[in-house]
């Protein structure tokens, strides 16, 4: 359809009874469902990560000892690697891209104000944690976050999501997927400390640096270095569905194969 | 770049269960058939009493259904009184839960209210029925119609709460394109009433009213709410046509990519304008042919039902498998057990068995806007309701 006519019935949609309904969603979304205070941490601190996409080799051993460390049931990941197969356009040569994913620590996450029961909050230091003693299970926060960062944990039947570590950043140590990563491409630090490592580096590489889907205005903490833009939002891709089962025909997972 | 092949990606399960679907499918039925009840019981229109009633039997068992449903989608039940606990003002699903209780006890008094004069009437009735009508109705003082009014109007104006919120939860949520349109709660709403004027054209039937006022009045709000329907529908979709990105844009992508939603897509519409056909052909016949025609209404609420209920599986579920984040889609099944078609016949049959409860026991047939036990003919409500009784009995032996 030619621009002109769509922007007509674009217009034409809006002379239609429901054009009193536009208003009302910025009640919905403003009003209502805003940020609410932070609490606890040291607000003197902004945690962040910076990936270094050049360094990621998709070994996986980040998903695995995150695993390990934060006793997630099998099936369910804090931080999994994608990859992905690419093709050159023009002289058709394969590779593997390798995209790590974890929870973004957005400065606007959306996960946070929808929670009915202020389970899952913000801290001053900027991580989003779920009080799990709290949460009731409505999930309503995991169909909120866009990056499929969190999930209800089977055993816990509670949200559970990554949360930088915060018992080994307390004790002062790294996180586990930091420590194992082999190439040491995850970097993660205090932002509000200009001599840190990941202020150095962001002040450093700025402009090249990107963050996942920032069309929603999230403002997600985890920032990509040697990213491509193309796979900042829901990639083109071809997914070939296949399903993993165990030796007792139990569905175990997914892969996508092609 | 050209192609792009995704190799390794976690499955995302979906984390809102059938429950969310029975859930929103119960309180649409239940708000879209008070404000049916409402033109008799609230505003007085006594053309309108014999669809109240049935409205009003709808209503409370719906009410009564819904938050079960509710409750079972959590993944922590026995928790839910955090949200009262820790109410707080920013998430629709704490202002929805501070709304419902208000809402249900409201419904609850109205019909209360709506059928007292019936209980006391029906207090001398032997068995149950007589013991439940002497208990429920707390004495013999008349019920005075103002206080009818009064519980009806804040019944309604808790109901336009439910309305929104149930619209309103789901349409903010940005991290599903499909869900985040201003179009949703109108259409929940539209749908709800598709399916409610649907449910009461059956129940006049099952129940065994088949009275054709009722089909006429049903099938003049089920047109004017597909209408309604159509509108909402055809706008959301002029509205985005030019953005290529929201909802509508998700909705292409979806379609384009997907030969399941490709015939969701199909489906939905079909159904949509067959009923609207199907509703405009019985309401413009002539009115002499209209009663033997109407006896057929019911068929044409089993469809409004569908509709209703469809259009909330595909929102809430099929949205749901709709990848955010790698490519395609994600596989659900559902499961046999009681998060999955368990749990959605379960809703149904308790469903069925509160109305069949409240039909041998209870003679809703008299609701009224209040009054006192001599405004209903003694002798009539004795006798139905004995009739009830023995029906029911017998269909038991
Ligand atoms: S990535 Fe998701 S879970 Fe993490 S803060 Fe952002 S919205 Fe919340
Ligand atoms: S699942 Fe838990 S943390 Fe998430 S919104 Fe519900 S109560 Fe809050
Ligand atoms: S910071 Fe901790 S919880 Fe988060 S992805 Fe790394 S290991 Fe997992």
């Amino acid at each position: 359809m030619d621009p002109i006519r769509r922007s007509l019935l674009g217009q034409l949609a809006r002379l239609s009874a429901g054009a009193a309904l536009v208003p009302l969603s910025s009640v919905a979304n403003a009003g209502i469902n805003q940020q609410p205070p932070r609490r606890e941490g040291d607000p003197t601190k902004r945690y962040g990560m910076l990936i270094d996409l050049r360094q990621c080799i998709g070994c996986q051993a980040c998903t695995v000892s995150c695993h390990i460390e934060n006793a997630a049931p099998l099936g369910s990941f804090r931080t999994t690697v994608a990859q992905y197969e690419v093709e050159h356009q023009e002289t058709g040569e394969v590779a593997t891209f390798m995209l790590p994913r974890l929870c973004n620590h957005c400065e606007n996450p959306p996960c946070v104000p929808v929670c009915p029961v202020e389970a899952t909050f913000q801290r001053q230091d900027g991580i989003v944690v779920v009080d799990s003693d709290r949460c009731v299970g409505c999930a309503y926060c995991v169909n909120a976050c866009p990056y499929d960062a969190r999930f209800i944990n089977e055993r816990t039947q509670t949200a559970d999501k990554c949360t930088f570590c915060a018992h080994r950043l307390e004790a002062g140590l790294l996180p586990a997927c930091v420590e194992s990563c082999v190439g040491g491409a995850r970097i993660i630090g205090d932002m509000r400390d200009p001599a840190s490592q990941i202020s150095r580096m962001i002040s450093e590489h700025g402009d090249e640096l990107m963050v996942l889907q920032p069309e929603k205005h999230t403002m997600p903490q985890v920032f990509y270095l040697g990213m491509d833009e193309r796979f900042v939002t829901r990639p083109h891709a071809e997914p070939v569905a296949l399903e993993v089962l165990d030796p007792h025909g139990k569905e175990m997972g997914y892969e996508f194969h092609h | 770049m050209n192609s792009t092949i995704e190799l390794l990606a976690p499955r995302y399960d979906i984390a809102w269960y059938p429950w969310a679907v029975q859930y929103f499918f119960m309180i649409a039925l239940s708000y879209a058939t008070l404000w049916l009840a409402a033109p008799a019981l609230v505003f007085g229109k006594q053309k309108w009493l014999p669809t109240a009633r049935l409205a009003l039997l709808a209503c409370l068992a719906t009410t009564l259904l819904a938050p079960v449903a509710l409750l079972a989608d959590l993944h922590q039940p026995l928790r839910f009184w955090h949200f009262y606990a820790y109410a707080n003002t920013h998430s629709w699903m704490s202002v929805g839960s501070l709304i419902l209780p208000l809402y249900v006890v409201g419904v609850i008094v109205l019909t209360w209210l709506a059928w007292r004069p019936a209980l006391q009437a029906n207090r001398q009735a032997p068995g149950i029925a007589g013991f439940i009508s002497r208990w429920l109705s707390l004495g013999d003082s008349p019920t005075p119609p103002v206080l009818l009014v009064l519980v009806g109007l804040s019944t309604l104006v808790f109901s336009t709460g439910i309305m929104l919120y149930t619209g309103a939860e789901v349409a903010i949520v940005k991290a599903r394109p499909l869900w985040n349109t201003v179009w949703l709660p109108p259409m929940f709403v539209a749908t709800g009433f598709i399916a409610a004027a649907g449910l009461i054209l059956l129940l006049n039937r099952v129940m065994g009213e088949r009275c054709t006022v009722v089909s006429g009045q049903m099938l003049k709000v089920m047109l004017g709410a597909c209408l309604v329907a159509g509108l909402v529908a055809g706008s959301w979709f002029l509205d985005g046509i030019n953005a290529d990105v929201g909802s509508v844009a998700a909705a292409m992508e979806s379609v384009r990519g997907s030969a399941e939603w490709r015939s969701t897509a199909l489906w939905g519409g079909l159904t949509g304008v067959a009923l609207f056909g199907a509703v405009l052909y019985l309401l413009t016949r002539p009115a002499p042919r209209r009663p033997a025609l109407y006896a057929w209404a019911w068929l044409l609420g089993l469809v409004a039902l569908h509709v209703g209920w469809m259009f909330r599986w595909v929102v809430l579920m099929d949205v749901q498998t709709v990848a955010r984040h790698s490519a395609g889609f994600h596989h659900y099944g559902i499961p046999a057990g009681s998060s999955g078609i368990l749990g959605i016949v379960g809703t149904f049959g308790l469903w069925l068995a509160v109305i069949l409860l409240i039909d041998l026991f209870v003679p809703w047939r008299q609701a009224r806007q209040g009054g006192s036990a001599t405004d209903v003919s003694p002798g009539h409500a004795v006798t139905q309701n004995a009739a009830n009784t023995t029906e029911g009995v017998s269909s038991h032996g």
